[in-house]
């Protein structure tokens, strides 16, 4: 009798324990999906913005940072545009990809073909694309000034939950065009004609052009389709975020995600702006902000010692 | 091609030397000539061209009723780009070249402190609104000629915690700021001491750094520790996107700002803004302030920003200054400034001769409800 | 000090902070993007032994160019032997975690309130003697026989080694001394402005110091020179543009690169030789030896 009346409680408090034990993983666990989704929906943006600039980096092998200025572009234009003509999403991202395609293209105009016709060597290019890129920053302010403006929602507020873990229908939805957006690049260029060019021409710029390729031609188009992701990001990022003067400086994120994914496929910037997504979540949410560029940094260090062509890389070139 | 070379080299040396002839060598007879030293293009060029509106407003008015001393004044603008080497060539463009008679200044510490020794030396005064004490106070004294027009961000601070803890009863606190920015630092780190002192809890203080854009992971480390609100001291585009990914994320709990939640937040955050109390250098429900609002938005098209008015206040104590002294005298008329008592768009301005900043000045506490501002009072902590 | 000062104060503290990485770029074909960490190093750590510690200027410096190129040993050591953009992404990382360390130690260096009340130092002579003695330095320094060895580096590294030349020592030597000069550009400028804070050298000021190396000319010490004082005096004379000044500043800088792809004064240098030739008069009487 006495034994069983001091068994009941104590199995009762191992239960509670337990319960309790349970309860907590569940609400670790919980916290933990919730910010690998953060981290999810911020490496997406990432990724877009590393395939742009990984685009023009295979093609030709110098690290465009103008790409930051595409996306300014892409911005700012798509938010005219919807001032304007009031459109929906899908028309919006569109206006915004292609004023970003054609920025790119008056870019390489401007800044890239002077110095291919001069034989320039590479660093010359990279200098000129960070001008690039400042040039479409001092434009927009002295254009269109300094204010911030926004994106209404276009999806409205709504949020996904399971559980405790929410995710907003906007970023849902931008994952999906991002990944669509994806697959039709990678038709393009290996199914199409003028995507086997390019690829051709990053493969071996002199060699193309002997087998009868226009290596102009072609590298304007590379300029074009990573101009047209770059818009696309860009308006991601404003819808995001908030569109300001100072959106291109994000562009550092995309460099550094393809040089942790490595460059020379698809799948690099892909993998390298998703893990520099979810990285820089969990070491926010469990390291704490302070630390994260430090710790950011020393991670693309100790890939570049060990794994010097990134994650999914081919090339071993140069990146900057 | 070499001719080619030689004719854009001419041309580039011809439009350069546009530029070295391109002041005013000094007032004409008829000139007070006033100097402006704002970001206009880099990250806080929005309050740089806020400000320049107020002082451009002011200065107007203050002409269209025949000016100060039978003279108008002329506004003269150069930006810093947020860059306090920029700024110290300004102010020396100003001084020596341009010859102003006084100068305002930006709304930023990192340009205002630097500022400090040269206008010392120099002896031109300067009226802004640099809310680090360091720009007017230095551990010798005063900087004599550097004039702060509102309360000190620490003053802001505790104005912002005393409410919070005082009138809002709240004693659980959370709280987010930009760690690489001094403005956010600078209110963080003394209301959280404040909080500490007056019995209440800070249950977690995280961090962000300028350019983030993500605070999704913040966000959710805040969700789980349950405070009873969040103090977001931070520039308006981060307050806005941190209230936004706050109640994305479900946080619901008031929100406590700093001057940066004004206008044009409600526009960035939508109805994320609601619930959120902050201190603010003005009231929006006197008649002073409205009539100000309905001048500011005839001539510029939109709404005034807090800066707008901090920039329409300096610039009338500048011009009363200027009318009390009497004459064109740099240091008379940095006497005048000590004195002033002056009563504007952002309340009563009256400096502390020791500290050249205004003692005990209230702020006032707006509340957003309904994507609308609600003037709540004016509010100063008690003093313990 | 007037206005004129100022700029010219300016003007000097960039081209040696720009002098400073030419010098690493051009020397070793090393591509370093935090120059400016450097430049914060040397101006923090002698702003700190000015304000805390009351130690005099020169004191100051040089305890805080010591430091800096101790610094720079450390960070240099594990990548001067890998390629050369291993080196670019190493020296910026090292700059981001250097603003970052410094955003943190709030108590020590004030974080992102910066650092106030170093004392004012730098008036006009102090700057241009700086300048004439990094110029001399450096101008020995290049057309010494090491300085020609790490010519030889930069254009064919394999070339060299095949030669005898120890290519890891010289190149981190280069960087050492680039270091040294660059952390000085720090000290000046910390002694100038008064006010230092984490901002104002993180990857963007890096990335402009590099540009205007290369704006210049990779190989020629007074095309950096006249590169940088022309950038430099430029933004201040194009005030009267307005709001397009920045545009107007980057859309110059972009079409001069445009047609000197190899730097405006690419190889061209000024020497004896060039007086020589306009005076025509031998003056190989005051001529160095070479």
């Amino acid at each position: 009798m006495c034994r069983e009346s001091c068994l009941y409680p104590f199995i009762l408090r191992r239960g509670v324990k337990a319960g309790l034990l349970l309860r907590n993983v569940k609400k670790e666990l919980e916290v933990f999906l919730q910010q690998l989704l953060n981290g999810l929906s911020c490496g997406g943006v990432y990724a877009l913005m590393a395939v742009g600039f990984g685009l023009i980096y295979n093609v030709l092998k110098f690290s465009n940072f103008s790409h930051g200025g595409v996306m300014l572009i892409g911005c700012y234009t798509a938010y005219f545009a919807f001032k304007i003509f009031h459109s929906s999403l899908f028309l919006t991202l569109l206006f915004g990809a292609i004023s970003g395609g054609l920025c790119a293209v008056i870019f390489e105009k401007l800044a890239i073909i002077p110095l291919r016709k001069r034989n320039a060597p590479k660093i010359y290019f990279f200098v000129n694309s960070i001008n690039g890129g400042l040039l479409s920053e001092y434009l927009i302010v002295a254009t269109v000034g300094v204010f911030f403006h926004t994106f209404p929602d276009f999806l409205g507020t709504t949020n996904i939950n399971i559980g405790q873990i929410s995710f907003s229908k906007l970023n849902l939805t931008m994952l999906i065009i991002s990944l669509i957006t994806l697959f039709g690049l990678m038709w393009y260029l290996y199914k199409t004609k003028s995507g086997r060019a390019i690829r051709a021409v990053a493969c071996d710029i002199n060699t193309a052009s002997l087998m009868g390729v226009d290596v102009n031609r072609v590298i304007s188009l590379t300029f074009f389709v990573s101009g047209l992701l770059g818009g696309l990001c860009g308006v991601f990022l404003g819808i995001n975020y908030t569109i300001y003067p100072q959106l291109g400086k994000l562009i550092v994120k995309g460099w550094m995600a393809s040089v942790i994914g490595g460059l020379g496929s698809l799948l690099g910037p892909v993998v390298g702006g998703i893990l520099l997504g979810v990285l820089e979540t969990f070491l926010t949410a469990y390291i704490g902000s302070s630390f994260t560029p430090i710790l950011e940094f020393i991670i693309l260090l100790m890939f570049l010692l060990i794994r010097p062509q990134g994650i999914a890389g081919v090339i071993v070139e140069e990146k900057a | 091609m070499n001719k080619l070379k030689v004719i854009i080299i001419l041309m580039t040396v011809i439009f350069l030397s546009f530029g070295l002839f391109s002041y005013s060598w000094g007032a004409g007879e008829e000139e007070i000539l006033v100097g402006n030293i704002q970001d206009m293009s880099a990250g806080t060029a929005i309050w740089g061209q806020n400000d320049t509106n107020g002082i451009l407003l002011a200065a107007e008015e203050i002409n269209a009723l025949g000016g100060i001393l039978g003279k108008k004044i002329r506004v003269i603008t150069y930006d810093t780009k947020g860059d306090p080497t920029e700024a110290i060539n300004a102010y020396n463009r100003l001084v020596d070249l341009d010859k102003v008679v006084a100068v305002l200044g930006p709304p930023t510490s990192n340009v205002g402190i630097p500022l400090a020794p040269i206008a010392e030396r120099k002896k031109v005064p300067v009226i802004g609104d640099f809310m680090d004490e360091r720009a007017t106070t230095h551990s010798g004294g005063v900087w004599n000629f550097m004039f702060l027009t509102e309360p000190s961000c620490s003053e802001q601070a505790e104005i912002a915690a005393s409410y919070a803890l005082k009138e809002l009863k709240l004693s659980k606190f959370a709280v987010i700021y930009n760690k690489a920015n001094s403005y956010s630092v600078k209110m963080a780190i003394p209301f959280m001491a404040y909080v500490i002192k007056h019995g209440g809890e800070i249950l977690i203080a995280e961090t962000y750094l300028f350019g983030d854009t993500e605070f999704r992971a913040q966000c959710t480390k805040i969700k789980n520790a349950s405070p009873e609100a969040v103090f977001v001291p931070g520039y308006v585009k981060d307050n806005a996107l941190i209230a936004k990914q706050l109640r994305g994320i479900g946080v619901d709990v008031p929100i406590i700002g700093n001057n940066s939640w004004y206008v044009p937040l409600i526009e960035l955050a939508g109805p994320a803004a609601n619930n959120t109390y902050f201190p603010n250098n003005m009231a929006t429900d006197i008649p002073r302030f409205q009539e100000f609002m309905k001048l500011y938005e005839k001539r510029f098209g939109m709404e005034p920003l807090i800066h707008a008015c901090m920039g329409y206040d300096n610039m009338n104590i500048l011009a009363e200054a200027i009318k009390k002294a009497g004459k064109l005298d740099p240091i008379a008329i940095k006497d005048a400034i000590e004195q002033t008592d002056h009563v504007g768009v952002t309340g009563r301005i009256k400096f502390n001769p020791q500290t050249h900043r205004p003692d005990r000045m209230p702020l006032v506490m707006l509340k957003i409800e309904n994507e609308e501002f609600v003037t709540l009072g004016e509010y100063l902590p008690p003093l313990d | 000090m007037s206005f004129y000062q100022g700029v010219i104060i300016i003007v000097v503290i960039n081209v040696i902070a720009v002098i400073g990485t030419f010098l690493l770029t051009g020397m070793t074909g090393l591509l370093s993007f935090g120059q400016a960490s450097f430049m914060a190093l040397g101006a923090y750590i002698s702003g700190m032994l000015a304000v805390k510690f009351n130690i005099p200027f020169l004191l100051a410096i040089l305890l805080a160019i010591i430091a800096s190129v101790f610094v720079g040993f450390i960070i240099a050591l594990p990548v001067v032997k890998l390629r050369r953009d291993y080196f670019a992404l190493t020296t910026f990382a090292f700059g981001e975690f250097l603003k970052a360390v410094l955003n943190l130690s709030v108590t020590i260096t004030g974080g992102a309130t910066g650092l106030a009340g170093i004392p004012y130092k730098v008036n006009i002579w102090i700057a241009l003697i700086s300048l004439i003695i990094v110029i001399l330095l450096v101008r020995n320094f290049r057309n010494s026989k090491f300085g020609k060895e790490c010519l030889a580096i930069r254009d064919d590294e394999l070339a060299a080694r095949s030669c005898g030349i120890d290519s890891s020592r010289k190149k981190m030597t280069v960087f050492l001394f680039s270091v040294a000069i660059t952390s000085f550009a720090g000290c000046l400028y910390g002694f100038y402005t008064c006010y230092i804070d984490p901002s104002m050298f993180g990857w963007t000021k890096s990335s402009e110091l590099v540009i205007m190396v290369f704006f210049g000319g990779l190989n020629s010490l007074t095309g950096v020179i006249i590169g940088t004082t022309f950038l430099t005096l430029s933004l201040e004379i194009l005030r009267f543009t307005g709001a397009w000044r920045m545009f107007i500043y980057v859309l110059i800088m972009i079409i001069l690169i445009d047609f000197r792809p190899q730097g405006v004064f690419a190889n061209w240098e000024l020497e004896w030789t060039t007086f020589e030739k306009l005076l025509h008069v031998p003056l190989s009487i005051i001529k160095k030896e070479k």
